[in-house]
């Protein structure tokens, strides 16, 4: 099979999937007791609008909410493709805005923090497979099980504690950047994307990473004159973001780390069995190079494959992170939908997370394909 | 004995009832043939010891595997600590967790403050309050005011305040902070106030008091003399914070397991007829689980709760569950159901007496009314459904006085569980009755089809068949005690947290139905099976009693794992606020409580979140050294 051809197939097989989401967020606005047609309109439900309907009856015709159940279904199809995802009550704007606004925050978090974790994971898994069942190999056993057991809010509250506020604890890196707010002398800022006293334009690309260095002329707050007139560097602006950005990333990355080490072992083991490493081993190489080049490369293959999930798993614990650090990212955004029970923008994000944890497994599975061409043959 | 255990014992007794009988009739409808031979008992009555003493050397074998293995051994410590720490929290904590301190807020200001004392405090039987004077007025105009503590939990269990001790009176202050007269107020006793004219003139300010809390239950049993301290500091509202994570084990303990053996029942269930029968009912599901697989579990569980969220009732859960088990059970036994029905087969003895009294119908011209036929062929139709009759007769009487069952009345539920078990107990001797006079069954059979009804010999069997008994049995319980506004009432007193465990259960099974669609994949090639098909074996049979089976060990460790899981994903969403209300002693609440004082009150946070982890690493540690026994590498 060439490649363009699986990745066709693949994308087809998508199809049912994302269709199989969106009868799920349908069947959730069924279930969910919240009328939706009274929430939009709120206290105007009775006002009697100029076609001789009330606010309440007009919604309900333009909700298509008269209608049996599989037009309904079909109607919500339909104004998904063209770009109409309903109207959010908590937030006052349309659920697809919002979306746009939220998803580069929680895909940004995500992507740092595999960045981080990935890393870690794997050299810690490296070692642990080199020393099979000597005590760092079993330390880092309990550490893997250690971090898969750590409840990620709490992680991310200690985070907050011990590397943003214990003053002392890295006091010249404070004082080499002296822009990071109510820190009082810890590392970290303990909220927010960015330093309040700047803001970011919306035309960016919705990473901040990036779009700090594209902004055309960063300048800060000045109260004094109550201007932003200050102005500031692209890599001061890029490191207050960062720093921002750290806490959560690190807390999400810890919370990956344990899984991905134990892959990695196992992964590592299974491949210095291969008979090409004996090979290596006995043309005289040295045992490093053995490793790092004939049996590390070849077990990170199918490491890929976990990237896929773990993108996930970050997105889910997205949920905890940007909730405790404030982050206006898809996760809080999905506690606030469901604490106020705000149907469309539940489905919204729950579509939207199904929709990029689809897209990431599809682009790790093309490039799976491309690193291992037996993948293709199944 | 406490209102938890009186209800688990009450509990016990009722389900025990309701699975003997219903695996009664499920017996009768899969069509067990009561009158086998006594060889064929004998027979295998000896195969079930020697299965049991496998099992016995099986277990020490695995046992030296598994002690080998220090991790192994930390883990199932620590979960033995946090079930016995969940037995005897009573016994171990000092104060009842759902202490109500804001029940006195009109006689007393509650000082939130200062009554977050840190860990090792000595100070937390000593409360430093405000009296707010204007309150004092309007409570009582009497210049004499009791000097009483917050309501705590008497040897009745119910909240009534204690007289204080007052130690000192520091200062009279008003609105703006200044310091009144101090002589305004005088201790008259040890427990009353004197309010001067004067004082009761001023509107609105303020006496700060220095009491101590008369609790004599503070101090630890288990703490040498001197020692009163909260060993875990207190909680914004001046609760023990110890006491609270201690009871709080039982919730997320209870959680942990509830859910996951439902969600692996489930996902077994599901799993294995996708597995066992492929094809498009294979395809369906599995497609169905790519859909659960694609939304990330937290937010699909987050989902869930929305989609529960202001729904009292279990009906939507409870009936699909109710509907999967229906489906499996009449697909495997369909044909003996219709054997039921058509009346083939079952009770031939007595009913074809009757059938042969039946006169005659030669002349069907000469429709005359015959008495003793139309006797007698009502006697038939009525002894053909006799079982259901029984069933429906027990369910009427029982759902007539059902609903006084379960008010918090200790003696009335005692007698009426009382008449329960009698009513059972006749229900078993008439059917038994019925088996020897009609059916010529000896005694000494009936007795050993009954002990064999509580079938433990084979574990899957006893998972599988008795989890579906008893999940029907907790359907039918809910549906009789449903009450006049159509709530579940069991369900919603029994656990408030039931929300999140729905969601956790939805949001899980796809994990184990691909497992087992795995596992069952892979032994249904295998020789037994086809030996088993080739004999005849129904489908059910050798789903259960072949296949899974030799399935268990995955399942077990998933499980294992599972439950460590499911304790930290119900935290997480209970600190989201999607759980229980707060001030529960649940962890995630206490954590999502404590967040509002974090940096400063560090102890809020920190004790309960080490709490999650030490019970969910026991419980990994546990999975992941049981993974090494079920490997077939160890296995030698």
């Amino acid at each position: 099979m060439k490649l363009q051809e699986f990745i066709v197939r693949r994308l087809i097989l998508l199809i049912p999937v994302i269709m199989g989401v969106s009868i799920f967020t349908f069947w959730i606005a069924q279930i969910i007791p919240a009328d939706p047609a009274a929430a939009l309109c709120g206290e105007k439900c009775g006002i009697v609008g100029s076609n001789g309907l009330t606010a309440y009856e007009s919604n309900v015709i333009r909700l298509g909410l008269d209608k049996p159940v599989w037009q309904q279904y079909v109607i919500y199809v339909t104004n998904l493709l063209e770009g109409d995802w309903g109207e959010s009550v908590t937030f006052h704007r349309p659920v697809i805005e919002k979306l746009r606004d939220a998803a580069p925050i929680t895909l940004e978090m995500s992507f740092l923090s595999l960045a981080m974790g990935f890393p870690m994971g794997i050299t810690l898994g490296i070692f642990s497979a080199v020393w099979q069942d000597k005590l760092f190999d079993q330390v880092s056993r309990f550490v893997a099980i250690a971090f898969v057991s750590l409840p990620i809010f709490w992680l991310a509250m200690m985070f907050q504690y011990i590397l943003g506020t214990q003053v002392g604890i890295c006091d010249p890196i404070t004082q080499a950047l002296p822009l990071i707010p109510d820190t009082e002398g810890g590392c970290f800022p303990i909220y927010g994307r960015h330093d309040p006293t700047y803001t970011f334009p919306d035309t960016g690309t919705g990473f901040h990473l990036i779009d700090s260095w594209i902004v055309d002329e960063p300048t800060k707050f000045n109260p004094q004159t109550n201007r932003y007139e200050v102005s500031m560097s692209h890599w001061d602006m890029f490191m207050d973001t960062f720093k921002h950005l750290f806490l959560p990333c690190f807390t999400l990355a810890v919370a990956s780390t344990g899984g991905l080490l134990r892959y990695m072992r196992a992964s590592l083991l299974e491949v210095m069995n291969e008979d090409y490493v004996r090979t290596a081993r006995a043309k005289g190489i040295s045992e490093t190079r053995v490793i790092l080049v004939h049996a590390v490369r070849n077990a990170l293959v199918p490491i890929v494959t976990i990237l896929g999930f773990s993108i996930g798993g970050a997105i889910g614990g997205a949920v905890l992170t940007e909730t405790i650090f404030a982050f206006p990212g898809m996760g809080k955004t999905a506690v606030d939908a469901i604490v106020y029970l705000d149907f469309s923008m539940i489905m919204g994000v729950t579509l939207v997370t199904a929709i990029i944890f689809l897209l990431s497994n599809l682009l790790v599975d093309i490039s799976y394909a491309i690193v291992d061409p037996r993948v293709r043959l199944e | 004995m406490s209102d938890f255990t009186t209800d688990f014992i009450l509990y016990s007794i009722y389900l025990f009832f309701l699975i003997f009988t219903i695996g009664i009739i499920f017996d009768k409808i899969r069509g067990k043939k009561w009158a086998e031979s006594l060889e064929d008992r004998e027979e295998g009555f000896t195969r079930f010891i020697q299965g049991w003493k496998q099992r016995f050397y099986d277990l020490k074998k695995s046992w030296k595997i598994f002690r080998k293995s220090i991790l192994a051994i930390i883990g199932l410590t620590l979960i033995v600590t946090v079930s016995t720490i969940s037995i005897f929290a009573d016994d171990i904590a000092v104060e009842h967790p759902y202490r109500n301190l804001q029940d006195t807020e009109d006689l007393w200001w509650i000082d939130n403050e200062p009554r977050r004392e840190a860990p090792f405090s000595e100070a937390c039987d000593w409360h430093e309050q405000g009296i707010d004077l204007f309150g004092i007025k309007t409570k009582d105009y009497s210049r004499y005011v009791p000097a009483v503590s917050d309501p705590v939990v008497d040897e009745n269990g119910s909240l009534t305040p204690m007289p204080l001790e007052i130690i000192e009176i520091e200062f009279i202050e008003d609105d703006l902070g200044y310091d009144l007269n101090n002589s305004l107020i005088i201790v008259y006793n040890e427990t009353t106030f004197f309010v001067t004219d004067e004082a009761l003139n001023i509107t609105s300010s303020r006496i700060w008091v220095t009491y101590e809390f008369q609790n004599n239950d503070m101090h630890h049993w288990w703490l040498p003399d001197g020692y009163d301290v909260c060993i875990m500091g207190t909680t914004n509202t001046g609760q023990d914070l110890f006491s609270k994570i201690l009871y709080g084990s039982r919730i997320s303990l209870k959680i942990g397991i509830t859910v996951a053996f439902l969600t692996v029942a489930l996902g077994t269930i599901i799993g294995s007829i996708s597995g066992y029968y492929g094809g498009v009912i294979d395809e369906v599901i599995m497609r169905i689980t790519d859909v659960f697989f694609a939304v990330p579990g937290l937010i699909l569980a987050m989902a869930f709760v929305a989609a529960l969220q202001n729904t009292t009732s279990l009906t939507i859960a409870m009936s699909t569950a109710a509907f999967l088990l229906l489906f499996f059970n009449i697909l495997s036994t369909r044909n003996v159901i219709s054997e039921l029905i058509t009346g083939e087969g079952t009770d031939r003895n007595l009913m074809f007496k009757i059938k042969n009294k039946l006169e005659p119908q030669s002349d069907l011209e000469n429709k005359v009314f015959n008495f003793k036929n139309s006797i007698l062929e009502t006697a038939l139709f009525l002894l053909r459904f006799r079982g259901v009759l029984l069933v429906g007769l027990t369910l009427i009487f029982l759902g007539s006085f059902w609903p006084e069952l379960w008010s918090n009345n200790t003696d009335v539920k005692l007698v009426k569980s009382l008449t329960l078990v009698a009513i059972f107990t006749l229900y078993v001797v008439i059917t038994i009755l019925d088996k020897t006079l009609n059916e010529g069954v000896p005694s000494k059979l009936i007795s050993k089809r009954i002990s064999e009804s509580f079938d433990f010999g084979n574990p899957y069997r006893f998972l599988a068949l008795r989890t579906i008994l008893i999940f029907i049995s907790v359907v039918l319980l809910i549906f009789v005690t449903k009450s006049s506004d159509s709530d579940f009432i069991l369900i919603k007193d029994f656990d408030r947290l039931w929300k999140i465990q729905a969601a956790l259960i939805l949001t899980g099974w796809p994990g184990y139905a691909r497992l087992i669609r795995g596992q069952v994949l892979y032994i249904r090639e295998m020789t037994f099976v086809e030996a088993a098909k080739s004999v005849g074996a129904p489908d059910g049979r050798i789903m259960f009693r072949h296949i899974l089976p030799s399935a268990w060990a995955p399942l077990l460790v998933a499980f294992t794992l599972d439950v460590g899981g499911t304790i930290l994903s119900a935290s997480g969403l209970s600190f989201i606020g999607l759980g229980a209300e707060p001030g529960t002693a649940e962890w995630g609440i206490l954590v999502s409580d404590g967040r509002r004082f974090f940096p400063n009150s560090w102890w809020l946070v920190t004790f309960p979140g080490l709490a999650i982890l030490l019970t969910t690493l026991g419980f990994n540690l546990l999975g992941d050294g049981l993974r090494d026994i079920v490997d077939p590498k160890n296995k030698r």
